[in-house]
């Protein structure tokens, strides 16, 4: 026979802890270095069941390959028994492994309560009327009427803005006498305006640049009056009283929210709210008002228009029907 | 072998400086340099971004009366004063631009001003952009061009204490005599929760002020470490009656006083499920009792009321800790939550009607914080709500947290401080079906819940009673073993909130724990003694074959 360095049973032994241990930590902790993410991937229970399995089947192939092979394996075994390695030892291990498997019935049939889970569905959108995909925010690119009845308000001066940002441009008029009221725009846009108005000449692109930073900052003003209380003034999703619920507040600087979803979707969202949503996406659980019942639908687009400046992202472009 | 250790260096020099720009990301409220010079364009450009960014809370005049000024409490800082609260200077000083720097780079904790650093938020302003923006903020008030009141020039900022003793129990028990010593307790309460003063006070805006409960740290505008609180009352705050004490207390009684208020920050609890434990005694409805030393307590975030017309922005009960115990009939909840005001008088008469708020495209669904309620003593009642759905869950459906639907009732158990103190009955159990509808007390006959409430230094205590189940239709049943949802709706009297102008949570659980079944122990010795009586026989059986080998040898 030859001359083994380590016996099968020990063999065995190890092979076994050193797949569980490869199974149970090793690759999780591989999965952080390929997905570079802040938590490890682990392995399924079921995965896990299927990877001892097959060792299992493959040591039993090995092990009674040949005669010799199993009284091999059995060899240490029957010592143990007989008390070849101790009286003390034999009797710690058949000690052992039945309170093991003791312990191991009551853990799995303890009544254990879990929380019942809320997964959080992005975009759910299984009621999401079909209709609405292919709406454009009225606000982002203004027909050339209006873009033409703007050039003669702001020709005239007249220029006129939502009652909600009135008091705020009627003090600063007030207080700095100015020539053109469009003159608190801090854009280059506005400002090329005003040059363009003085010197008698006003292009159409100049005016709807223009006209857009007047939307802007409605929808801005906006934002800061209705959404900022939750979503934050970072359109981050953390404002002053995003703590208090268990669903946080979207985040549409993060990738893979506003960006992802064309903007009849996000119309849709606004609109109807938490209580429009299908009940796999657990409208219960959100807070998000049903803006129908007190927004306009000017309003709702302005803040729209807002929402995807502040967060530096674009909608996705609806698909040909 | 040798491209390979070359290839691991490359590696290593690489997270080396992964990690320096880890730590350059978290100094990010301290600039990598002095403010650049405040040319015209650099201004200009801080306009730019001041109209873009700022404007709407703090005006286009940089007075703080932008169009969502009205809404927020506190309100947004007024530039042209040149008051500004929270420096490193001495009292009444202006501040360094470092201290502006720090408060657009971490904004104030709790309010609306938000960070805008883009190491922290990703569409946040750079550096430079903070530095721009400053430089315009400065333009508001004339006190900035004067060189004799420059801070920096005239040697007035205060620098943290050389020797700073470390956080431990001698320097937080001297803290506690140093806070005992200067009468912080005179504003802020025996025990820190803002409730010194028996009525409102007013900042020198003319604006009503909280004054700060300490062991809420998520509400400390300024930060919450023990360097942030050891300013603000060396610095004070300007503006308001938070004095400094730099002639009163010497560095190190600051130092072990800011060590003692940062010992009483309450630390959150994150569990989304109260788990209550069966008691077979009779069920107190003291709050007081010995038995909630041992039931455990979940803490509850609540936010003010936006989901509906009237929206309310400024709640002031924002956390609400819950214990509950149970036996073979009934169920106890204790309510735990900070007030700074008794309010146990309701006078209808100054009830607010939000039908203006409630209008589509009307000016704003959010309710003003001065002019539309009134936020003062002895008006409006405190009051609490425990809210179930009525029927059981099945799978993950739930009514709306906001008061359900109308196809899907919750049932309420309500305390109204007011009630109690004139002899009606304190809790009330009612039912709703959405929010459109005010919460339906139940009919006499069906009144089951019972309770107790004690106010005491700054915060409000109260136990709920119940029997576990009802023969009522539109109660809530509680049965062991199951998540039951649980939420809360919260009114602060003296905050204005009545009616819908509340804070709420969304849903946590309740969950009644139940005793181990018989069978999971039999289940148990079974294993242990089929394994154990195999392994016996199996020895039996080896030793008998070596016995017979050796004696066939």
């Amino acid at each position: 026979m030859n001359k083994k360095i380590i016996g099968t049973f020990p063999m065995v032994v190890i092979v076994l802890v050193a797949v569980y241990g490869l199974a149970k930590w090793g690759i999780p902790a591989f999965s952080r270095q390929v997905t570079t993410l802040p938590f490890p991937l682990p392995v399924p229970g079921t995965l896990m069941f299927f990877y001892m399995t097959l060792t299992v089947i493959a040591l039993f192939l090995m092990v009674t390959f040949s005669e010799d092979g199993l009284s091999d394996f059995l060899r240490p075994i029957k010592k143990l028994l007989a008390g070849g390695y101790g009286k003390v030892l034999r009797a710690i291990v058949l000690l052992a492994i039945p309170l093991v498997a003791g312990w191991q019935t009551y853990d799995m049939t303890v009544p254990r309560a879990q929380v019942p889970a809320s997964l959080r569905i992005q975009h759910p959108s299984s009621n999401f009327p079909v209709a609405m995909e292919a709406l454009s925010n009225p606000f982002e690119k203004p027909g050339e009427d209006q873009i033409t009845e703007f050039i003669e308000q702001a020709k005239a001066n007249e220029v006129s803005f939502i009652q909600q940002v009135q008091d705020d441009i009627d003090a600063w008029a007030e207080e700095n006498d100015p020539d053109h009221v469009l003159e608190f725009f801090a854009v280059e846009s506005t400002k090329k305006l005003l040059a363009e108005i003085d010197a008698g000449e006003v292009s159409q692109e100049t005016a709807k640049a223009a006209l857009h930073e007047k939307y802007l900052f409605e929808g801005r003003a906006l934002y800061a009056m209705n959404c900022r209380p939750c979503h934050g003034d970072s359109v981050a999703g953390d404002g002053p009283m995003a703590d208090g619920f268990k669903l946080r507040p979207i985040n549409f600087t993060d990738n893979g929210t506003i960006e992802t979803i064309v903007e009849g979707y996000t119309f849709w969202r606004v609109t109807n709210g938490g209580p429009g949503l299908p009940t796999e996406a657990t409208p219960w659980d959100s807070a998000m008002p049903e803006w129908k019942l007190s927004l306009s639908e000017d309003e709702r687009w302005k803040i729209i228009l807002a929402e995807y400046n502040l967060a530096q992202k674009t909608p996705r472009i609806p698909e040909g029907h | 072998m040798k491209r390979m250790m070359n290839n691991l260096k490359v590696v290593l020099l690489g997270m080396l400086i992964a990690c320096g720009l880890h730590a350059i990301a978290f100094a990010a409220n301290v600039p990598s340099g002095p403010m650049p010079e405040a040319t015209e364009e650099f201004v200009e450009k801080g306009r730019g971004i001041y109209f873009q960014r700022c404007s709407f809370c703090h005006g286009l005049l940089g007075d703080g009366e932008g169009p969502a000024a009205k809404y927020l409490d506190p309100r947004p800082r007024d530039f042209t004063l040149g008051t500004f609260k929270f420096r490193t200077t001495e009292s009444g000083e202006l501040p360094t631009d470092l201290d502006l720097f720090r408060t657009v780079s971490r904004g104030l904790s709790g309010t609306a001003m938000q960070s805008f650093d883009s190491d922290l938020i990703k569409n946040g302003l750079s550096e430079l952009e903070r530095w721009q923006v400053i430089s315009y903020i400065k333009t508001f008030a004339a006190e900035f061009e004067d060189p004799e009141l420059d801070p920096v020039a005239t040697n007035k900022v205060i620098s943290l204490p050389a020797n700073r003793a470390p956080y431990d129990e001698e320097t937080i028990a001297r803290g506690k005599q140093v806070f005992e010593r200067a009468k912080c307790w005179s504003c802020h309460g025996k025990l820190g929760r803002g409730d010194g003063n028996k009525e409102f006070r007013k900042d020198d805006w003319g604006f009503t002020i909280r004054i700060r409960n300490v062991t809420h740290p998520w509400k400390i505008k300024a930060g919450s470490e023990i360097e942030d609180i050891y300013m603000r009352f060396t610095s004070g705050i300007s503006g308001t009656p938070m004095p400094s004490f730099v002639k009163s207390l010497n560095e190190e009684d600051r130092w072990d006083l800011a060590n003692y208020i940062k010992s009483l920050q309450h630390k959150l609890t994150s569990h989304q499920a109260l788990r209550v434990k069966l008691v077979d005694v009779e069920l107190p409805e003291d709050p007081a009792d010995a038995i909630w030393e041992n039931a455990e307590p979940m803490d509850m975030r609540l936010a003010g009321q936006v989901v509906a017309p009237p929206r309310w922005q400024n709640p002031s009960i924002e956390m609400v800790t819950i214990q509950a115990v149970y036996n073979d009939k009934d169920i106890a909840f204790k309510l735990t939550w900070d007030d700074p005001f008794m309010d146990i008088v309701h006078d209808e008469t100054q009830e607010f009607d939000p039908v203006e708020l409630a209008k589509v495209g009307g000016f704003n669904s959010y309710v003003e914080t001065i002019d539309m309620i009134p936020r003062k003593l002895e008006t409006l009642r405190d009051s609490i709500a425990l809210q179930f759905p009525v029927k059981a869950p099945s799978g993950t459906k739930k009514p709306h947290f906001y008061r359900g639907s109308s196809s899907e009732q919750v049932h309420l158990l309500v305390w109204k401080a007011d009630q109690a103190s004139v002899g009606e009955r304190g809790t009330q159990e009612g039912n709703a079906r959405g929010w459109k509808q005010p919460i339906k007390a139940q009919a006499d006959d069906s009144q089951q819940v019972t309770g107790k409430a004690k106010w005491d230094q700054g915060r409000w205590t109260l136990v709920m009673k119940r029997p576990l189940t009802t023969d009522d239709r539109n109660d809530v049943q509680f049965k062991p073993g199951i998540f039951i949802p649980m939420s809360l709706n919260a009114w602060d009297g003296s905050n204005g909130e009545h009616g819908l102008i509340m804070s709420l949570s969304t849903w946590h659980y309740v969950f009644l724990e139940t005793s181990t079944p018989v069978s999971v122990y039999i289940n148990s010795l079974l294993a242990f003694l089929i394994v154990g009586g195999l392994g016996l026989w199996l020895m039996r059986k080896t030793i008998k074959g070596k016995q017979d080998e050796e004696a066939g040898a």
